[in-house]
């Protein structure tokens, strides 16, 4: 599998406060990865190095090869590297579609294709029969599919999702899975997943990287995590 | 496969669009057979508040779709006016009407590309964005006081009322009645460019700014370049307008450009409405008409009163008179099985 994104040795430091250290981390072409650790492990000021709303205070980061670390976030959305937020980030006075729209016209999809781009990114989050309604009165499971569209609307290559769950039914939490690994697989998409439900992420069979204040703690299937004893006692506080 | 979850009920129509095109229809095919009923001053006057109306479109395209509030539009408003009566009063080399109305455009479309292209590229948003043009109003009002032996300083500049030359005829504008016609004209052409506008690609994207501007740049999108050039724009029709002004009138004086001015446009488009263009034009046309004709018989209570009717507006009616009505006619549609 070829090499999609690499980050080298980021570190990342909020005046004394480490958030990041020395982690560093690859994803292939059409591989999930799940992160996972407690809170103030560092996940999302990672996936915000990645995606470039925050600059690492030292460290690389390449995609395709080529070094990015110093492009800001619109560059990197217009190479495919595309986030989805912790809270639900959509267009709320908008309608489902026009929501979409806004990512097709932004990926610069060409007018002739645009309806066509449309239809199929509706269908492919699901949402065609919800294509007609306001954001604002959409259910937070639904929104959480919706930006996931605003994703692939806008062509990303490369799925930055934090908690993609959150907030989610056991049902949707569980839909939410197979769409995403049904997505990387039909459009060989990679992703990046922040997570905090454990059944989620065992659902996902997807290599773990366990972080631990900042730092890259372990790395392995879930099989391996789960009977890592020392991570059952960071996550248990017995340490 | 996911399966719905929430009830079909919350379904809210969009029927903005089409109904925007019959109102607005409406109000020309209304405005056009104005004069075969009424004649006289009104008549005279009516243009005027045409273009007062224009000037509130340019609001509503930069507050209404854009989401960003400026009180800078009576400084591009007297640009446009200052503009179209040195290029036809003989003070400079160069001259006309045709080329006087595209040195207003051209003129106010630069400054607001700008002061933009600073002011976004530096992410200054909001309130600080407001406050620049403020400055902008005070400005301009300052310059045309001060640089008196161009714009004729507090006693203001007479600008001709033009004849227009389209090779075969030529269409005199000192009778009110072609003078009507002729603005109204115009106005409607500003209208539809604006509509057209809106709906297309460029104005999808301000509307994302407007909602979530974040997000948009998170999808690649150069927010910025497209802030300014919503902010060009507004400052173009703006300026458009008050060469127009200036024709119609005859005569342009510093106040046009001023903070006061400045902040009765916000209050016509507030009240009325800014998130419909046909919304803002009518705000234009009746708010600053009524403030006109209430000042004739109270002198000193119109204001109060215009002033309780806006923060009536902003407390109570945030979308003002379009919007609620939009809202109203919405839940109509929902009750209904």
């Amino acid at each position: 599998m070829n090499q999609l994104l690499s980050v080298e040795k980021l570190t990342k430091r909020f005046q004394g406060l480490v958030a990041n250290e020395d982690v560093s981390f690859s994803v292939a072409e059409g591989e999930i990865r799940s992160v996972i650790g407690p809170n103030g492990a560092g996940k999302t000021t990672f996936i915000s190095m990645i995606s470039g709303h925050l600059r690492p205070t030292e460290g690389r980061i390449f995609f395709r090869g080529a070094d990015i670390t110093s492009l800001k976030v619109q560059q990197r959305a217009r190479l495919g590297i595309i986030r989805k937020f912790q809270t639900p980030s959509v267009f709320l006075g908008l309608t489902a579609r026009e929501n979409i729209e806004l990512a097709v016209i932004a990926a610069g999809t060409p007018r002739g294709q645009r309806q066509t781009r449309l239809d199929e990114v509706l269908n492919l989050v699901r949402m065609t029969a919800f294509a007609d309604r306001e954001a604002s009165v959409l259910s937070h499971g639904q929104r959480q599919w919706l930006e996931i569209g605003l994703l692939l609307g806008a062509k990303a290559q490369l799925l930055l999702l934090d908690e993609p769950t959150a907030g989610m039914t056991a049902e949707e939490t569980h839909a939410t899975g197979t769409l995403i690994r049904d997505l990387t697989q039909k459009l060989r998409l990679s992703a990046i997943i922040i997570e905090h439900d454990i059944n989620f992420i065992r659902d996902l069979q997807a290599p773990i990287t366990v972080l631990h204040l900042g730092k890259v703690f372990c790395e392995g299937s879930f099989e391996e995590v789960s009977s890592n004893t020392h991570v059952r006692n960071i996550y248990l506080g017995n340490e | 496969m996911i399966k719905p979850s929430l009830p079909v009920a919350a379904q809210s129509h969009r029927t903005r669009f089409g109904a925007e095109a019959k109102v607005a229809s409406a109000v020309f095919v209304c405005l056009a057979l104005f004069p075969l009923f009424v004649s006289g001053y009104i008549v005279y006057i009516l243009p005027q508040y045409m273009i007062f109306g224009v000037l509130a479109m340019s609001l509503a395209l930069l507050w209404g779709v854009t989401g960003i509030l400026s009180f800078g539009q009576a400084g591009f408003f007297a640009i446009g006016g200052y503009a179209i009566g040195l290029m036809t009063n003989g003070s400079l080399p160069f001259g006309g009407l045709f080329l006087g109305l595209i040195a207003a455009v051209l003129l106010g479309y630069l400054v607001a590309a700008l002061i933009g292209y600073f002011l976004f590229s530096a992410g200054v948003r909001d309130a600080y964005f407001v406050l620049v043009t403020l400055a902008l109003s005070i400005v301009v009002e300052q310059l045309s006081v001060s640089q008196s032996q161009l714009t004729g300083g507090w006693n203001g500049m007479f600008i001709m009322r033009p004849t227009i030359d389209l090779g075969f005829t030529r269409i005199e504008l000192f009778a009110d009645i072609p003078v009507y016609y002729v603005i109204l004209v115009v106005v409607g052409l500003i209208y539809t460019g604006l509509y057209a506008f809106t709906r297309s690609r460029y104005g999808k994207v301000l509307t994302g700014i407007r909602e979530n501007e974040m997000r948009l740049v998170s999808l690649g999108v150069p927010a910025a370049l497209h802030k300014t050039a919503a902010f060009a724009l507004s400052g173009a029709v703006a300026a458009l307008a008050g060469a127009l002004y200036g024709l119609h009138s005859g005569f342009v004086s510093p106040s046009i450009g001023g903070v006061l001015f400045s902040t009765e446009v916000v209050v016509w488009v507030a009240i009325a409405g800014r998130s419909s263009l046909i919304g803002a034009l009518l705000g234009g046309i009746i708010v600053s008409s009524l403030s006109n004709y209430l000042s004739a018989i109270t002198p000193t209570y119109w204001q109060l009163a215009l002033g309780l009717v806006f923060m009536v507006t902003i407390a109570f009616f945030r979308g003002g008179v379009a919007g609620t009505l939009e809202r109203f006619v919405a839940n109509r549609r929902s009750a209904q099985p």
